[in-house]
């Protein structure tokens, strides 16, 4: 009897889930992203906005390669529905200290796939993932750094002002 | 004495992958496709189709429904996008037909199993 499941897909069943799962949150962040540059430029914070626009634009590129990797090998991505997107912030400094907080969760789903991908010996899947481990700390790096702003410089006066100036300067080049 | 000769018809072959009292489940190599014994009909399933009525089936709240007294009638409709084959299934034929679905899923794991361990590795 052949093995046809294996034939038409390298991805187990699990693995495929776990996958369509971080493509909903990769979704989901995007929006977030979205609405939080919406909240920033609403709120005067223009090189924030734009921080953010960039960032959702680049969930929205992750979305993708996760989307079309499953297909690639002969899986079935699924479209998630994004609903519940906050559109509201209480403060410039909560906007930022819940895209970190963003940050981190994508970091653990993903290694929760890795997790598995070990546990199963997809080493495929797993070379695959290496790459959005990279991006991630690049993502939470830029995310911590912008947090911290907001103790470096002070909220008091102009502070506000600072900080956003100095958002869009956030990068990262660490070469190891 | 003269041996006979082996008559040979063109036959699609298919091999029983898993049977329960209520149906089976056979594999054609040829054809890449199932063929499902259940319900009085024989129902051709290839990978897609066959991905989507395990999704189906496992969907269902079956829990839920042995649990309800509402008064509908205890029949749910399996009914697959782009397949040629629904069900129309009481409560106790959806328990059997899951039944039947998860025994295959396991021999078909098994299969991939078996296929890794002695056809796979390098010898």
């Amino acid at each position: 009897m052949k093995d046809i499941m294996r034939v038409k897909c390298l991805l187990s069943e699990e693995v495929e889930t776990l996958i369509n799962q971080q493509i909903k949150k990769e979704a989901h962040s995007s929006s977030i992203y979205l609405s939080m540059a919406s909240w920033c430029n609403r709120n005067g914070y223009d090189f924030s906005a734009d921080y953010f626009f960039k960032q959702a634009e680049e969930e929205r590129q992750h979305q993708l390669k996760f989307f079309k990797y499953v297909l690639d090998m002969g899986g079935n991505a699924v479209s998630p529905d994004v609903t519940n997107i906050k559109q509201e912030y209480n403060s410039f400094r909560e906007v930022f200290e819940e895209a970190l907080e963003q940050e981190i969760s994508v970091t653990q789903s993903i290694k929760n796939i890795a997790a598995r991908c070990h546990k199963e010996q997809d080493y495929v899947t797993l070379e695959f993932l290496n790459w959005f481990f990279r991006e991630q700390r690049e993502e939470e790096y830029k995310a911590r750094r912008a947090v911290e702003l907001f103790d470096v410089i002070g909220e008091e006066g102009t502070g506000r002002w600072q900080i956003d100036k100095h958002v869009g300067q956030i990068s990262y080049d660490s070469e190891a | 004495m003269q041996k006979t000769k082996e008559l040979s018809f063109p036959v699609a072959s298919f091999e029983e992958v898993f049977a329960t009292n209520s149906g089976a489940i056979f594999q054609s190599d040829s054809e890449k496709c199932w063929y499902i014994d259940f319900a009085g009909k024989l129902a051709r399933f290839d990978y897609r189709n066959l991905l989507k009525l395990k999704k189906a089936i496992y969907n269902v709240n079956i829990e839920e429904k042995l649990l309800s007294s509402d008064k509908t009638a205890d029949v749910e409709i399996i009914f697959i996008c782009a397949c040629d084959h629904s069900y129309v299934l009481s409560l106790l034929e959806l328990i059997k037909l899951k039944e039947l679905l998860q025994g295959t899923f396991v021999m078909l794991d098994l299969n991939h199993i078996i296929y890794d361990r002695l056809f796979r590795v390098i010898s």
